[in-house]
């Protein structure tokens, strides 16, 4: 093979190692210098643009909000439980599957009703801009989930409502 | 006397002279050509005044080898490459922990049984 052709091929893979490795370093230092003080709160904090003394006051709200969140989240599960059984074995939804799907349901909508206002809560102690932008943001996150699968299997199998 | 007659005399130093440059020219061995010699000749011509032919595309990958081994051009694009990919990792990594950060948010206030 030509020695120009060796060279160059050679000063290639060299600048491609050289430009590969400091990337894959600085990600890694970066990603171990901030992911150091790991809070559930953090993102909080960056994202809006918090002082101290707000994120004071979320943390307190926060810590008020978990324990009920676990609470209704073992309601759930309980419940999910419940369901699975009442209609374990059969091949058709008999009343007391229904009435379990029906708890079910209530049980999440009251969640996400009590999820929903702990945003407003934490919306209303940041600043009135930041607050918007967090509670639409909580909103897409939370509730956006379900809009888009519904959209996408509306798309997928080709219904159509006609009123 | 004699020898000044001879010096002053111009036929006498034109015929002198075609004689020693015929005997020049006579003692002058020539050497053979080698065989196809012309030929090659005309080749070596027709090759140096054809721009772009078989030796073209060599030229310019010399080049670009010779300027690669410059140090002053080789550090500068180490310098570079290195700049660039701490910047494009530093601001990927920055990317990863503000998603890591969302995603541990995110399960603590809404589990995901309720997404």
């Amino acid at each position: 093979m030509n020695r120009s052709l060796v060279i160059l091929l050679g000063a290639l893979v060299l600048c491609a190692a050289l430009l590969g490795g400091s990337y894959a370093v600085s990600r890694r230092v970066c990603q171990n210098c901030m992911s150091k003080s790991a809070s559930d709160l953090d993102w909080l904090q960056q994202e809006f643009h918090l002082s101290d003394a707000e994120l004071a006051r979320i943390q307190k709200l926060h810590e008020g909000y978990l324990p009920k969140c676990a609470e209704m989240c073992a309601k759930i599960a309980a419940k999910k439980s419940e369901l699975e059984t009442a209609l374990g074995g059969t091949t058709n939804v008999n009343p007391v599957a229904q009435q379990k799907l029906a708890e079910f349901a209530a049980l999440r909508a009251q969640c996400q009703a009590q999820m929903l206002q702990h945003f407003t809560e934490v919306s209303q102690t940041m600043p009135p801009e930041q607050g918007r932008r967090y509670l639409a943001e909580m909103q897409r996150l939370t509730l956006g989930f379900h809009e888009q699968t519904e959209q996408s299997m509306s798309g997928s199998t080709g219904h159509e409502h006609h009123h | 006397m004699n020898k000044e007659n001879i010096n002053s005399d111009p036929g006498f130093a034109n015929a002198s002279d075609a004689r020693l440059s015929a005997l020049l020219r006579e003692s002058r061995v020539s050497p053979a050509l080698p065989p196809r010699f012309q030929e090659g000749v005309w080749r070596r011509i027709e090759e140096a005044t054809a721009p772009g032919k078989s030796t073209g595309g060599i030229t310019w990958l010399d080049a670009l080898a010779a300027l690669v081994l410059r140090p002053r051009f080789a550090l500068a694009t180490a310098t570079v490459l290195m700049v660039a990919g701490a910047l494009l990792g530093v601001r990927e990594g920055n990317q990863m922990v503000k998603q890591d950060a969302q995603a541990r948010y995110l399960a603590a206030v809404a589990p995901h049984s309720l997404r």
